[in-house]
């Protein structure tokens, strides 16, 4: 019998198959190699005969699903499809293309419809703060109460005048290592902050605020207790050339948390579930630039706030940079009015 | 009843499985990925960016590049890194992948069908640091908690580790917001079509013979056509299938044990043949019960 006649021989569906399995086999292998070396490697041939072969096994499944009954067949089809479709529909954005369109639209765009969420975040830090520099002129054993034992670090209400000034102003070499590893304690600890912040956030905005405030009253407390020594002026500067940055992270990770819990408090029009995928957008682009400014905190704690001593210079750099985070979010990413 | 999934299969074999259909209308069968798949995944990405990480401190340690002091500040930076923007970035780059869940053969796909955006990424993995991270790191700060703050801590552990397990899709809370599930890699396998395989002809089935049985009992004699007998063990319960199929068909010619395979295939093929044109012809059988199926009582 001849290769022609056995195929006459064959039912129906075992006919299709034959007849289309060279082009699955290319089909497959193509599929490999994209997965192995990456979409954009292949050839401009390669990348069109892939995108024309998936479209016919995916017409090839369609049709395999209404005539045969062959279960590897289906299977296999099936499988070869949905590989095929995770390549064909692999994201397409270069990792630097999505960074710069985050940087100069996504971010700035989302921070400037975040209005609300970004007020409750400041006003929770602003709140502590003032509360906690209240409760602290009432009674100064609140400081124990505020500020954890490892965060103090020996500047407590009882600490002398110098021993705090020493500790703003870098004195021996010795002085400088305690601080450098305060310094990184500080900014993991704020890292945990933020994100905490953020992600409890989706329990109706509470933890998020809780938790800003919490930090507002450690920082209250804090310069209340060095403005009662006269070191006011001084510490403010110590604070601001990163606080500014870390303070305003920490406040955005509370507002980035707060659009969660807003989302589930007052989802308009929508659905909770889909209220919280709208919102879920910007909040995570208050993420990211949560991060970011984090980092850069972590940058000028590390190296400029031990090697800038002067305090004018430190509230000039901090305020500054300050400056510099709210143009860019103000400014960037307008889109021409037309 | 509702027999028939979308994914053309029976509702008894649907479980564990999900349809997903992409821009082509086409549904496509994804299987979900076992919990114990993706706790492995997890388990194995911790070890290798912790593992990474402590090789890496190891070394710089030994030649003494940094002071102690350099050295934790290097280690506070590079955890910060490793966490959450590790799973982000591999995810990205690997459509839905990092190492451990390449190992292990699992991936994340977007529920709508369409592609994974780099915004459902970041939310889910964000997500994570509540889920995954924050338990552990405080699993090791237990000793010195008070025993009700271990107890909310422990419920809310118990909480989310509980979310997948009774999420019908096995989501956990990030998977839901960002709108992801987690599936196994699919793994296309070409079996031989089995009804071109070259049996000794010579049965004749009749309509009524063919008329018995369905698409059912016709891919479970497929499966077990698979699988050609290896043992007298084996054999024996080939020779089972063939008589009970030759009896219940009532298909007239004794079947020799010689010759029990044979007829097991070319019943196979012309079973199919059958069945297909039917189904051409609009009479789906799904199984030996059409009979019953097609003229419901009280009906």
């Amino acid at each position: 019998m001849t290769t022609a006649a056995q195929s006459l021989d064959h039912i129906r569906s075992a006919r299709f198959r034959a007849e289309r399995e060279a082009g699955w086999k290319r089909l497959d292998a193509l599929v490999l190699l994209a997965e192995d070396k990456g979409l954009h490697r292949l050839g401009y041939d390669e990348a069109q005969e892939l995108a024309s072969l998936y479209r016919q096994a995916m017409n090839a499944l369609s049709v395999a699903r209404a005539i045969s009954m062959d279960r590897a067949l289906l299977s296999y089809l099936d499988a070869l499809c949905a590989r095929a479709y995770l390549v064909v529909y692999a994201p397409q954005e270069s990792l630097r293309g999505l960074f710069s369109r985050l940087i100069t639209h996504g971010i700035p765009q989302a921070v400037r419809r975040s209005g609300p969420a970004l007020l409750i975040g400041f006003v929770a830090m602003l709140l502590g703060i003032w509360l906690g520099a209240a409760l602290y002129d009432l009674d100064k054993s609140w400081f124990y109460t505020f500020v954890p034992g490892g965060l103090a670090d020996g500047r407590t209400p009882e600490a002398s005048v110098d021993y705090l000034r020493s500790t703003l102003f870098d004195g021996g070499p010795g002085s400088h290592d305690e601080l450098g590893s305060f310094a990184t304690f500080l900014f993991s600890h704020n890292t945990q902050v933020a994100i905490l912040t953020f992600a409890l956030g989706i329990f109706l905005t509470l933890p998020s605020f809780v938790l800003t405030f919490y930090n507002g009253l450690i920082l209250g407390a804090f310069w209340k207790m060095f403005a009662e020594k006269g070191l006011g002026y001084e510490l403010t500067g110590w604070l601001s050339i990163h606080g500014v940055t870390e303070m305003a992270a920490i406040c955005i990770a509370c507002a980035g948390g707060a659009q969660l819990g807003l989302a589930v408090l007052l989802p308009g029009q929508v659905s909770r579930r889909e209220a919280l995928r709208q919102r879920g957008r910007d909040a995570v682009k208050l993420m990211i630039l949560a991060g970011f400014m984090l980092i850069s905190a972590a940058i000028l704690e590390g190296f400029f706030r031990q090697t800038v001593q002067s305090t004018e210079a430190r509230l000039v750099i901090g305020w500054g940079i300050g400056l510099a985070w709210v143009l860019w979010l103000t400014l960037s990413g307008r889109e021409a009015q037309a | 009843m509702k027999a028939h999934t979308a994914t053309n299969l029976p509702a008894w074999e649907a479980k564990g499985l999900l349809r997903h259909t992409p821009p082509e209308s086409v549904p496509l069968t994804f299987r979900l990925s076992s919990l114990g798949a993706r706790f492995g995944a997890q388990t194995l990405d911790i070890l290798i960016t912790y593992g990474g990480v402590l090789t890496l401190i190891i070394a710089l340690s030994w030649l003494q590049i940094f002071s102690w002091t350099g050295l934790v500040t290097f280690y506070a930076l590079i955890t910060f890194f490793m966490r959450i923007p590790y799973y982000i970035l591999s995810e990205l780059v690997w459509n839905g992948r990092t190492l451990g869940k390449r190992i292990l053969g699992v991936r994340v796909i977007s529920l709508d069908g369409r592609r994974l955006t780099p915004h459902q990424i970041v939310a889910r993995n964000l997500m994570k640091e509540v889920e995954v991270f924050l338990p552990v790191a405080t699993l090791f700060g237990a000793a010195e908690m008070t025993w009700w703050l271990a107890l909310i801590l422990l419920s809310w552990m118990g909480g989310t580790l509980l979310v997948p397990v009774f999420s019908k899709l096995n989501q956990r809370l990030g998977d839901m917001i960002a709108g992801t599930v987690v599936v196994d890699t699919p793994k296309p396998q070409l079996l031989p079509d089995l009804s071109t395989q070259s049996a000794a002809r010579g049965y004749e089935f009749r309509a009524e013979h063919l008329g018995i049985y369905g698409r059912y009992e016709l891919q479970t004699l497929e499966a077990i056509l698979r699988d050609p007998p290896k043992n007298p063990e084996m054999r024996q319960r080939i020779s089972e299938v063939a008589q009970t199929i030759r009896r219940r068909i009532g298909y007239d010619e004794e079947v020799q044990a010689s010759r029990e395979w044979d007829f097991l295939l070319e019943f196979y093929r012309q079973q199919r043949e059958f069945l297909e044109s039917r189904t051409l012809f609009g009479d789906t059988r799904e199984n030996k019960f059409h009979t019953i199926a097609a003229k419901p009582p009280g009906r």
